[in-house]
């Protein structure tokens, strides 16, 4: 082994490396509680946890200034893995260690899957409408559907995080260019003739009586972005037009002004252009067929939601009625569908939070090797104190 | 050590997993979407306009029958008899013309989500409309009256416009559950100032739809 390799070995199988990585993690994790009252969980989530490093806006530019979560956790694994190999002997004295140090390494390892795998959405079912998609919570997404054919949808979804101002969207699908004239990544709506000057302008639809004025980002738990955008739809022979998108605008709970959905022809195919909550489409329909709010009596205090459900796949494999309320979710699919929420005063409707979560066993899995770890160290620590106190002999 | 190569590789890669999560334009065909009610009241987007008084009504003064022009959170209204429903068309809850000797007046009544820029900024809107410069806060209290009716704060603007040919606009601004409404007369001064009766009777009327059973 070389110099260059050994001291690369020495520096990741340090347990000062550890405990100063440990600091830095409190450090980090008091930090972020901290800014929890000023950016809300997700977003400190995302800042202090799920990044390599902590960023600080400096006149427009991010600077680095404290490692994040997946670095300090990453050297962490790193050096608990090389560690363990390093100093791995396979001895009935030593296994109890060797347990909850893999317990823990699979723990890290269970969070970094689960940051990068989970899908949290939210389902919000009516009585009797089923239903085969979720939405984000947080996410949106431009989309053009083309509604020509009689029975069936084709979908251009575009991701919010392509939006930016002069971008020029291309897509095989679509016969035409999509412009983004503006974006604002949240929004209140106004009147148009109320709005300043120099206000994007739309062309057609909703876009010509209203308009979007940019509103500072909210990161409360309770309250979502509402992101317009201004889209110029341009064919061969130049625009066809432009039109205001927002996901407050084009669904059955907007306002009556903005509830038509915005539709344009080319080409002899119709099209629909809006902006609204990124869905994932699953292979099967859920139904609400009664929810279900009771209340202490003579109270508003509620006791118990849930709500009955129908599942049904298009093939027939499945059709039944499941019963969900709180702590007893549907597992279905790889998907857990949790009584989430209701719509205050509308009992025909129901919110199920639908969370994806491949790697959800790891941290049982981890867990339950770290607690039988110790129970063997402690047993084998326990089991020679006492064959020690055997052999001496008895005080008179 | 052979297992550091193997380590140092495995975090290159966890670097690039987690590096590399960009997001992409997704294509897909899906079934049409069941077209749902909106929720309870299953009320259209643009409610029709009541049916015009008939002239066999003529004894009541309120001839037209409260109408709830949208679900759940709406405002119900009813309109003076000599008033005829208009079409409402996608943009208004409810419209009227109002006929009289200076030719026609408009009745809008719309409803938009928060507060559509402020009180003064709509007043300002309303100014502009029949030319009329914007004014201030302290303009804009003297210019307004405050009416509280059926639990709802009604900002009520009574404008004339100048010259030969003035407009007039009598308004209110009713904010309700996060919307606000707006109940707007206008058209030529006299008619209008001749029906502020009838305008404010009509305020009077305003009330939140009964919760869908």
């Amino acid at each position: 082994m070389n110099d260059l390799t050994r001291q690369f070995r020495d520096f990741f199988v340090s347990l000062k490396l550890t405990v100063v990585l440990l600091v830095l993690s409190l450090v980090l994790v008091f930090v972020a509680t901290l800014d929890q009252v000023n950016l809300g969980i997700w977003a400190v989530q995302e800042k202090y946890f799920r990044s390599f490093f902590v960023l600080w806006n400096v006149k427009g530019i991010p600077v680095p200034v404290f490692p994040g979560g997946y670095l300090i956790g990453g050297f962490l694994l790193v050096n608990l893995i090389a560690a363990h190999v390093y100093r791995f002997s396979l001895t009935w004295r030593k296994a109890g260690i060797q347990m909850t140090h893999a317990g823990l390494i699979l723990l890290l390892l269970g969070e970094l899957f689960t940051g990068l795998l989970q899908e949290d959405f939210s389902m919000r079912l009516e009585q009797g409408v089923p239903r085969n998609y979720s939405e984000s919570f947080r996410e949106n997404e431009l989309v053009v559907i083309d509604t020509t054919d009689p029975k069936t949808d084709e979908v251009v979804a575009i991701p919010e995080s392509l939006l930016r101002p002069g971008a020029s969207l291309q897509h095989p699908r679509l016969p035409f260019r999509l412009v983004v004239k503006d974006y604002f990544p949240n929004s209140a709506l106004q009147m148009k003739s109320g709005a300043a000057p120099g206000a994007p302008q739309a062309t057609q639809g909703i876009g010509t009586t209203v308009t979007a004025a940019p509103q500072p980002l909210t990161y409360k738990q309770d309250e979502r972005n509402i992101p317009a955008a201004w889209i110029e739809v341009a064919g061969d022979s130049g625009p066809i037009g432009t039109w205001l998108v927002t996901t407050i605008a084009g669904t059955p709970n907007s306002a009556p002004v903005l509830r038509p959905a915005q539709t344009f022809q080319h080409a002899g195919r119709s099209y629909v252009i809006a902006m609204r909550f990124t869905r994932s489409y699953k292979p099967f329909t859920l139904t609400l067929q009664k929810f279900s709010h009771d209340k202490y009596s003579g109270t508003e205090i509620p006791k118990n939601f849930s709500s009955r459900i129908r599942l049904e796949t298009p093939a027939g494999k499945e059709d039944r009625e499941v019963l969900v309320y709180m702590n007893n979710p549907l597992r279905y699919d790889g998907f857990t569908f949790y009584q989430a929420s209701f719509e205050p005063g509308n009992d025909k409707v129901t919110v199920l939070q639908v969370v994806r979560n491949p790697s959800w066993l790891i941290p049982y899995i981890a867990c339950s090797v770290m607690t039988l770890g110790l129970i063997w160290q402690f047993w084998i620590h326990l089991s020679g104190f006492i064959a020690k106190r055997a052999r001496q002999p008895q005080a008179a | 050590m052979k297992a550091f190569p193997a380590l140092a590789t495995g975090l290159t890669m966890l670097v690039a997993v987690t590096g590399c999560q960009k997001e992409e334009i997704s294509t897909y065909r899906v079934a049409k979407e069941t077209v749902q009610a909106a929720p309870s009241a299953a009320a259209p987007a643009a409610a029709p306009a009541p049916a015009p008084a008939s002239s066999g009504t003529g004894g009541t003064s309120m001839a037209n029958t409260p109408v709830a022009t949208a679900s759940g959170n709406a405002l119900v209204w009813t309109a003076p008899a000599g008033w005829t429903a208009k079409a409402a068309g996608s943009m208004r809850k409810g419209s009227y013309a109002v006929k009289g000797d200076g030719g026609e007046a408009d009745m809008a009544i719309t409803a938009f989500p928060g507060d559509v820029g402020g009180d003064l900024a709509n007043l300002n809107r309303w100014r502009g409309q029949i030319g009329l410069p914007a004014v201030g806060q302290a303009e804009f209290d003297r210019e307004t009256q405050h009416l509280d009716r059926n639990g709802l704060h009604m900002t009520v603007v009574d404008i004339v416009g100048t010259g030969a040919n003035a407009q007039r606009i009598l308004g209110a601004m009713v904010p309700h559950q996060g919307a606000t409404w707006f109940f707007k007369l206008s058209g030529p001064d006299a008619l209008v100032a001749g029906q502020k009766k009838a305008f404010l009777a009509l305020l009077d009327t305003i009330k939140p739809a009964a919760p869908a059973k």
